[in-house]
């Protein structure tokens, strides 16, 4: 390991996950999250007040536990960098006021970074070279969006996203109608592996000719939503895992359908998965094979770095000050609005 | 000579200053009750290229509208963190100071939803814990009443400096009580106790239950009927188990000794899990052992327990070592430890 990179921690608090991470050049050092998952589990949703207050409980502990996990102190931290947005705006402060915290007790520059650019820029911890160019296809239960990255630190653009769902929060949805409950995602994967996922056709939102002219690259998934939820009251004697295969499939098939359109496109041969339902075993499966078939290359970084993480905070944040990014103000400004207005706030 | 930083959001002012020694060096504030969190940061900067040396941070925790009261803690812990210097948490509240010559008078600050959260002071000290209110009810209080929250509602006889101040803040971490948490007085909604889960102290009648708990949830490791028995007849421990449509769906043990409590189990039957029964047991062992007057707590985990890990960080439990092959051959125990201040 070069020993003289700069060493970045960052902070990430955008939704359910307290998390701090830190990072030696390219190099993870620790990865620490905090999770107030079970206290929103029975809400069948995150509660935003619920997690802000989880966040200021956790934060001292989890910055304490990832420098310990990293054998460092406060002082050999170079910089800091914090997701500014979006996400929740009671839980994004409590980042941005913490890592600002640190930031002038330090001394030191401090980078305000896009949650979404940062699901993306993972990758740079696993893959050698940058990332760029590549298409992003980042699906979680906050959001579900294809992205154009030319410099994951200053060109990322939105090429399309969910007009309802996200991706992630249909899982939980129907996961809640089949009764497995919170988070939807692992439990919907797992009832999937012993179904049949041609068994039933449900609809591919936003995939028809008329839709495509507005919506090329955007998802759809209340429809999809709807449709399993008129299935299961018609049919009785329904095989719950049939049930929970065809639909994965569904959500997969409509994901990976755009994300390698956009590559086709655009002439851009990279593809990066990230984000929660990243880590989706047949999202993987089905993505390895298409992709290979269409001659792109494909990263997906592992299922620990696909969920919100510090760590991929903390890479963003190195990368930035690698590329001589100007450090974010002092008094970085929240911001809640969902998209990309900007990488580095 | 002391250097102190002090920070409070929890009015629509935010207020940061230095003070040295009892002298107030630098003071900046901004009226704003939607932008605490960028003008902190930013009022803290100004103060700091007054004097950049500060030996201690002391801030306002609340009561206060929760979004903009965590901004000041928030910042003021990891300062404190990363200057390795002591954090002091004080109450709000009694930051306010009332007119020279007033002893005897209340305190209310704006609480939003048409409450105010608010507090009695007599001979200058506080009577009890923050409360909130309906500012009708203060309406009764034949004494005068500061603050925000007492303009705002006609409460107030006079405009006097309605914030918690510098100065207010310095005398309360000297001479006031301290707090290491926020003083949030109301439970949001959301944090209600786990749906129709009643908690009890644990009798002998609980123990075949919670045999059956213990082997479902550890299996060859559960404790022995004879162990549960001498458990519940030892001294200095207290069990208390959560109850769901009359059945124990999970319980939590403690012992007190010389001031630290260690936490002996926390269970919670597998099909019950996720329901913040947990949660809610450890908080109440807290509460236990705050009236024992522990100032720690003291467990053991075993090393990727994913389930409990998260609920032990969030409750401000820090690793302290490692015990190998604690649980058998491989299995390492994480000792972990809270500070009851
Ligand atoms: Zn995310």
């Amino acid at each position: 390991m070069i020993t003289d990179q700069p060493i970045v921690l960052g902070i990430e608090t955008s939704c359910d996950e307290t998390a701090v991470g830190i990072v030696r050049g390219r190099h993870l050092l620790a990865n620490v999250i905090s999770s107030s998952v079970e206290e929103h589990a029975r809400f069948g949703g995150v509660v935003p007040e619920v997690a802000s207050r989880a966040h200021l409980e956790a934060m001292p502990s989890v910055i304490a536990q990832a420098l310990r996990e990293a054998k460092l102190s406060i002082d050999d931290v170079d910089a800091f960098a914090v997701t500014a947005g979006p996400g929740l705006i009671g839980a994004l402060l409590v980042g941005v006021s913490a890592a600002s915290g640190l930031a002038l007790g330090q001394g030191k520059p401090l980078y305000g970074v896009n949650h979404l650019s940062a699901h993306v820029a993972v990758d740079a911890l696993e893959s050698t070279g940058d990332i760029a160019p590549a298409i992003g296809l980042l699906v979680s239960g906050g959001h579900s969006s294809i992205l154009q990255i030319g410099d994951i630190t200053q060109d990322v653009r939105t090429m399309g996203q969910t007009i309802d769902d996200a991706a992630g929060e249909a899982f939980d949805k129907i996961a809640r109608i089949l009764g497995l409950g919170f988070p939807g995602g692992p439990a919907i994967d797992l009832e999937a592996r012993s179904g049949d996922p041609s068994a039933i056709a449900f609809p591919r939102g936003l995939t028809q000719a008329a839709d495509l002219v507005a919506h090329e690259f955007d998802f759809s998934f209340s429809g999809l939503k709807t449709a399993v939820a008129r299935y299961l009251a018609q049919t009785p004697n329904h095989i719950r895992a049939d049930v929970a295969a065809s639909f994965q499939e569904a959500i997969v098939d409509v994901l990976l359908q755009k994300a390698l359109k956009a590559c086709a496109q655009t002439g851009i041969d990279n593809l990066v998965i990230a984000g929660g339902v990243a880590a989706n075993s047949r999202l993987r499966e089905l993505a390895q094979l298409r992709s290979a078939k269409a001659g792109v290359h494909l990263s997906t970084p592992t299922p620990a770095l696909c969920t919100d993480n510090g760590a991929m905070v903390a890479i963003l944040g190195s990368l930035a000050l690698e590329k001589g990014a100007k450090p974010s103000e002092i008094g970085i400004c929240a911001d809640s609005s969902p998209g990309l207005a900007r990488v580095i706030f | 000579m002391t250097t102190s930083l002090v920070l409070d959001t929890s009015t629509s002012r935010t207020t940061v200053g230095i003070v040295q020694d009892g002298a107030e060096i630098a003071h900046f504030h901004h009226d704003d009750p939607l932008a605490h969190g960028e003008v902190l940061p930013r009022l803290v900067a100004q103060a700091l290229d007054v004097c950049s040396e500060v030996d201690e941070v002391i801030v306002g925790m609340g009561p206060g509208p929760f979004t903009g009261l965590r901004v000041a803690i928030a910042f003021g812990e990891s300062f404190a963190l990363a200057r390795k210097i002591p954090f002091i948490g004080i109450c709000s509240l009694d930051a306010i100071v009332p007119p020279p010559g007033t002893h005897d008078y209340a305190v209310a600050t704006d609480a939003r939803r048409k409450e105010v959260f608010w507090a009695r002071y007599e001979g200058g000290h506080r009577i009890g814990q923050a409360q909130t209110s309906s500012p009708i009810t203060l309406k009764l209080l034949d004494i005068p009443i500061f603050g925000e929250g007492a303009i705002k509602y006609g409460l107030a006889q006079s405009e006097h400096d309605p914030y918690p101040q510098v100065g207010g803040l310095i005398a309360a971490a000297r001479n006031g009580t301290h707090y290491s948490t926020p003083i949030y007085v109301r439970r949001p909604d959301a944090f209600a106790a786990p749906k129709d889960v009643t908690f009890r102290p644990m009798n002998a009648l609980d123990l075949v239950s919670i045999f059956d708990i213990e082997k479902r949830a550890y299996a060859k490791e559960s404790w022995s009927m004879a162990q549960l028995k001498e458990e519940l007849a030892s001294k200095n421990r207290w069990y208390l188990v959560a109850e769901k449509n009359s059945s124990v769906v999970g319980y939590v043990g403690g012992l007190c000794v010389h001031g630290v409590t260690d936490v002996l189990t926390l269970t919670v039957h597998p099909d019950f899990r996720r329901l913040g029964i947990a949660r809610e047991l450890l908080r109440r062992l807290i509460d236990w052992s705050r009236t024992q007057k522990a100032t720690a707590m003291m467990l053991e985990m075993r090393i990727g327990n994913v389930e409990a890990e998260p609920l032990y960080l969030a409750f401000g439990f820090v690793e302290i070592s490692h015990r190998d092959n604690y649980y058998g051959p491989g299995l390492t125990a994480i000792i972990m430890r809270k500070d009851l201040t």
